[in-house]
């Protein structure tokens, strides 16, 4: 008899674009980085607004005391219900070097402050130490820019990128460099053909990120590259970080700045995180978008500096109060546009336009997610929820609508020489509980992958046994 | 996506009466207060970004905010360049609070000496941070929570004067929702220590002044929310009983005027506060049934 | 059996008929913005109204502090209209939630009981008592009651003036009727009725869903109550929160010493206290209530014991409570007084912050508002928020000169 088994393999998992945070990230760092970094008291800051809550009490309580302290004594800072939370913040502090364990004279097992983060945090709080880097001073500006300004300047840059992904019209070039780093990302790809950048589908998840998570995720590809262009990862970190702890509508100097740092501010200057008049202005202003960077995700509620625009009706009806065409047109990756007029775009949710998005690789979260964000402040003020239920609903409807298919791999057992054997085999393997699906007529069967080695056996076994 | 990003506001309501007993024995004690009530509030700013503060001054004649500076003068911060590795907003926070702190004594001593050694109006700049809190509350724009809470750092002991503001200021604490903590340095304070228990707030009164900010780092940086994962000092039992108004003594069993609810320890005609004349004691609810009947 | 219907020509009300005298023109008094909304200026009026209340409050009046309130709610076949949404009857409930809720906390040691009419019946859903989540349960419980019938105002009247009358004569008695009908159906005179609330100084409140009718008007003139008829739900909400402020007292009102005892909190340190049943959970059914504790407040006459106050004592009768219940009323006695309106154009120059928020004056704030007794000056906002919530002035409680008021010298800690 034949036996034929052939592997079918399908693999379906939408790969969905992973931002990680600054402490995903920091843990990826070789040790003798993150040691360096902590010289600087602007990354021990950044880690430490990022740190669960009871861990900044564990660093603040720890942050006098300079023996170290006893396992047992930080555990008793949590009430008992908690020990779970406990378990993970140690974890977290060890994982991220801020404490390491050290022995108490008398043998009990202790944590000892990073003598690096301890100095830094205090310069940070309390003072000392050297000024930053930026910080050198500075004649006032003839021509100081305000808030507003630098708001506009900021995001005017920013959409020119994402303008050029979508590949919209009214795109200005943007430089080379920042082509690679989207290739890079994998947010584009080069056509087969041409060999022109084209949107990869996690560039389409992409563009529809609040703004903070974008820039956070940019800025994360980039410095992957950052050494490949000879500079300094530590340098531009914490150049990064001094940046996201600065004053908005405050000028800084670039007095002392390396070769290495000035690329990196002009690169930054591309994205509009800072904001120079000239290339050699010796000033720079930072903008909302380099501010707070590290808190990714979390930032975007806080200092929402732009108004929701979109208003969402029972009736799948979406209406968006905007003039930019890159609103526009990210709308219209997964709503059916009806109607442009100057300062408003009506569109519709229909099940093919929201599934013609779905197989662009955007998963119905993602669209329920922009409009949330986005949503008008008139919407906001009637929610929660902020959006209708049943658009929310069918949204996610449409999705499972496509996933109507669960795959299970598995092995075919077919051209059986006699009724028998196909009995015989498929009640084994009926009892093993690893049949997934038979057809006596054709006698073909298929077990589960893990019950394939079992049933072979058994095969193996009988067939001799009976010839 | 959905998790909610709270903001969380501290009003700082700092004594700095001189009037104090420990600062009238040595003079320093408010330096290093305010050096630690300043480390303090610099550590409520670094937990998170959308953390906000204020502070009030409770001086002899007035009571006065010292941070934040009034919304123009906003350039400060623009026009401050750092002097060593400490975070601009720390640098901003300190200088503002000394400066505004060092016109508020200078002005105070220009107008004259005080006669005689007054106690501090705490609950006043309790009615003055509750509206500062209102105000912001108001200020959020539609989907965003604040948390509020106050702390008061003082030396001061309770004066009974304030009584009925303090219970203002405890209940409207309570229903908007504001947490009051107190840090005592020198006595126990009665009045305040119910405002605490009243609003879920924490009470403490540190055994020495040297460990000022230790202690203020480890009971009173904790947010509300989280204070129930960590080990805190449990709330002290609040004695609740009233004094009566006649000779101030704490009394189980008391009578009260039903037309102002003022409290005396014996039965008297005339009521001391309203000047109501009551009725002789006697006639049992059942009995003055009759009564009532027979005036209709 | 008579039944009284929506208008009637009135004889002692003056000349005019109602629908003549002086005409409301709110019409007039909304204006749009400048963008043409109209919100603006309707929240404004409400504004308006509620300086105009607070403005009629005046200190140091006789108040009737120990309040017994019945409130009757109209459980009739006109409840179920959708007027208010979604039904009369569900908004009701919901606001009377608030409603309760808010009472105790301004008036701690007052009683509510309510009365539903349906049916031509009057029945007592919860007996006076000042625990606001029974009442809160029994109010809730009420979603379940179907709508019908006529109701019957002097039934629900009669019923709530046969607990009323036990009440010892210093305490202020009041019904407060929330009526949906425009009927009532009634056994007898309800005239004799509205006399015998009279002579027992009951103070009768009716709020209308409807429309105006002579029977509840009449009978709120009589009792010195206060009517009135709704607009829509937040006028509703309006209307029926006016009346947790502690009403004048009346004039038989014998005002009196009342024996109250003020139970400490027990709670032996170090040692072992044996675990108690309280007085209040003893006998209630519902399992997450009746636990067995250790502390408590325990009555200084009897030694009952209490989970919490106030409360009345089950054995001796003695009322429980606690020092800040007493104090939450006071501001009631000795209310802020009230701030002298000026216009923002003329002080412009001199004031640039108001006192207690720091909020700096602009364009918006039309007007400022200076304290008579410490002459500072406060937006609008907090104006409202002093008078409504805080009642402290903090320009006078941050004063040493101003701070001392009447009622002040109360009492010491310790």
């Amino acid at each position: 008899m034949a036996e034929a088994s052939k592997v079918i393999k399908i693999t379906l998992q939408s790969k969905n674009l992973q931002c990680k945070n600054l402490h995903d990230y920091l843990k990826t760092l070789p040790t003798e980085i993150l040691d360096r970094l902590y010289n600087h008291p602007t990354t021990c800051l950044a880690v430490y607004r990022e740190l669960p809550e009871i861990a900044q009490h564990y660093v603040i309580r720890i942050l006098f005391v300079e023996q170290p302290v006893p396992q047992a004594v930080v555990a008793s800072w949590v009430s008992q219900a908690y020990s779970k939370e406990h378990n993970e913040v140690a974890q977290v502090l060890s994982s991220l070097r801020v404490w390491q364990e050290a022995a108490i004279p008398g043998g009990l097992p202790g944590w000892i402050m990073n003598s690096a983060f301890k100095r830094n945090m205090k310069i940070a709080l309390l003072g000392g130490g050297k000024p930053w880097s930026m910080s050198s001073q500075l004649e006032t500006d003839s021509k100081p820019r305000d808030i507003p300004y630098l708001d506009s300047y900021a995001m005017e840059r920013w959409e020119c990128v994402l303008h050029y992904m979508v590949g919209s019209q009214q795109q200005e070039g943007i430089s080379a460099d920042a082509v690679r780093i989207l290739l890079h990302a994998g947010l584009m790809k080069r056509d087969e053909d041409d060999g022109s950048p084209v949107i990869t589908r996690e560039g389409f998840q992409f563009l529809l990120l609040d703004t903070p998570s974008q820039v956070w995720y940019f800025i994360l590809q980039y410095l992957d590259t950052v050494e490949s262009r000879g500079l300094d990862l530590v340098d531009c970190l914490t150049f990064l970080f001094q940046l996201s702890f600065s004053t908005m509508g405050k000028d800084y100097s670039t007095e002392g700045m390396s070769d290495g740092l000035l690329v990196f501010l002009q690169h930054l200057r591309e994205f509009g995180l800072v904001y120079q008049r000239k290339r050699k202005a010796g000033r720079f202003y930072p903008t909302r978008l380099a501010l707070n960077i590290a808190s990714g995700q979390s930032r975007s509620q806080l200092d929402m500096n732009r108004e929701g625009y979109i208003v969402v009706e029972t009736n799948y009806r979406v209406y968006a109060y905007t003039d930019s065409n890159l609103q526009v047109a990210l709308l219209g990756l997964f709503c059916e546009l009806m109607y442009r007029f100057p300062n408003l775009a009506v569109g519709i949710l229909t099940r093919d336009s929201v599934r013609q998005a779905l197989k662009s690789g955007i998963t119905a979260e993602q669209i329920v997610g922009f409009l949330r964000l986005h949503a008008h402040h008139r919407m906001v003020a009637v929610g929660p929820p902020v959006l209708p239920p049943t658009v929310v609903d069918q949204i996610k409807l449409w999705e499972n609508e496509r996933n109507r298919f669960t795959f299970s791999e598995g092995i075919l057992y077919s051209q059986f020489l006699s009724q028998a054997d196909f009995e015989v085999l498929r009640d084994h393997a009926q009892d093993l509980g690893v049949l997934t699906w038979q057809n006596p007529q054709r006698r073909t069967m298929v077990v589960t992958r893990s019950g394939h080695e079992e049933v072979k056996r058994f095969w193996k076994r009988y067939s001799k046994g009976a010839g | 996506m959905n998790e909610e990003v709270e903001a969380s506001l501290l009003v700082i309501v700092l004594d700095t009466n001189p009037g104090q007993r420990l600062v009238r024995e040595r003079t320093h004690i408010l330096t290093q207060c305010l050096e630690s009530v300043i480390a303090f509030a610099n550590s409520h700013l670094m937990l998170k970004s959308t953390n906000k503060l204020a502070v009030l001054a409770c001086h002899t004649r007035s009571t006065e905010f010292l941070f934040p500076p009034p919304s123009a003068c906003g350039t400060q911060v623009a026009m401050l360049r750092q002097q060593d590795g400490q975070y601009e907003l720390f640098t901003h926070v300190e200088k503002t609070i000394r400066q505004n702190l060092q016109q508020l004594v200078i002005r105070d001593a220009r107008s004259g000496p005080i006669g005689s050694v007054c106690e501090s109006l705490l609950a006043g700049a309790l009615a003055m941070a509750l509206c500062y809190i209102h105000r912001l509350e108001q200020e959020l724009s539609a989907g965003r929570k604040m948390n509020s809470r106050i702390l008061v750092v003082t030396g001061s002991a309770d004066s009974a004067s304030q009584y009925m503001s303090y219970m203002n200021v405890f209940f409207t604490a309570q229903k908007q929702n504001v947490t009051l903590d107190v840090c005592s340095l020198d006595r126990d304070m009665g009045l305040l220590q119910q405002g605490c228990d009243i609003t879920g707030g924490l009470y403490l009164r540190i055994p020495q002044l040297q460990g000022l900010l230790q202690y203020l780092l480890w009971v009173f940086l904790p947010e509300p929310t989280i204070r129930k994962q960590l080990v805190l000092p449990p709330p002290v039992k609040v004695d609740y009983r009233a004094a009566c108004f006649c000779h101030r003594e704490l009394i189980d069993i008391g009578y009260v005027c039903s037309v102002c609810l003022s409290i005396f320890c014996k039965f008297s005609p005339i009521c001391t506060t309203c000047h109501t004349v009551f009725k002789t004691p006697g006639p049992l609810p059942t009995k003055s049934k009759k009564k009532k009947i027979k005036l209709s | 059996m008579c039944v009284y219907s929506g208008v009637m020509a009135e004889e002692d009300e003056g000349k005019e008929y109602r629908w003549e005298t002086g005409y409301e023109k709110t019409w007039e008094a909304i204006q749009e913005d400048d963008e043409g909304l109209l919100e603006g200026s309707v929240a404004e009026i409400i504004q308006r109204a509620k300086r105009k209340r607070q403005a009629e409050r005046h200190g140091n009046t006789r108040l009737g502090m120990m309040r017994h309130l019945y409130v009757v709610v109209d459980n009739s076949d006109c409840m179920s209209n959708q007027d208010l949404k979604p039904t009369r009857q569900l908004c009701t409930i919901k606001l009377l939630e608030g409603f309760i809720d808010e009472f105790f906390d301004q008036n701690p040691i007052s009683q509510i009981g309510i009365i539903i009419t349906r049916n031509k019946r009057a029945e007592k859903i919860s007996e006076l008592a000042g625990n606001p989540r029974k009442h809160i349960k029994a109010v809730q419980q009420l979603t379940q009651v179907a709508c019908s019938g006529e109701p019957s105002l002097q039934n629900a009247l009669e019923l709530a003036l046969r607990s009323l009358r036990m009440l010892p004569s210093h305490a202020s008695r009041e019904v407060l009727i929330v009526m949906g009908s425009l009927t009532t159906c009634d056994p007898g005179d309800i005239c004799v009725t509205m006399q015998n609330l009279k002579a027992q100084s009951v103070r009768c409140s009716v709020i209308s869903l409807a429309a105006e009718v002579h029977v509840c008007h009449k009978l709120c003139r009589e009792t010195g109550g206060l009517f009135g008829v709704i607009l829509d739900d937040c006028h509703f909400r309006d209307q029926l929160f006016q009346h947790i402020d502690p009403p004048p007292a009346a004039t038989l009102l014998d005002s009196s010493l009342i024996k109250m005892g003020f139970p400490h909190h027990m709670m032996h340190e170090g040692k072992e206290t044996p675990l108690t049943l309280c007085m209040c959970h003893v006998d209630s059914s519902d399992v997450e209530g009746s636990r067995l504790n250790s502390g408590g407040y325990f009555c200084p006459q009897c030694c009952s014991k209490y989970c919490e106050l106030p409360v009345e004592c089950k054995s001796c009768g003695l009322t429980l409570v606690s020092a800040p219940h007493l104090a939450r009323s006071y501001h009631h006695l000795f209310p802020v007084e009230n701030f002298k309106e000026l216009e923002f154009k003329d002080m412009q120059d001199k004031i640039e912050l108001c006192f207690a928020c720091q909020k700096r004056f602009g364009e918006h704030d039309k007007h400022v508002y200076e304290c008579g007794t410490c002459s500072n000056i406060f937006c609008l906002d907090c104006d409202l928020f002093i008078h409504d919530l805080l009642h402290t002035c903090p320009g006078c409680a941050t004063n040493h000169s101003t701070f001392q008021t009447v009622g002040n010298e109360t009492m010491p800690p310790r």
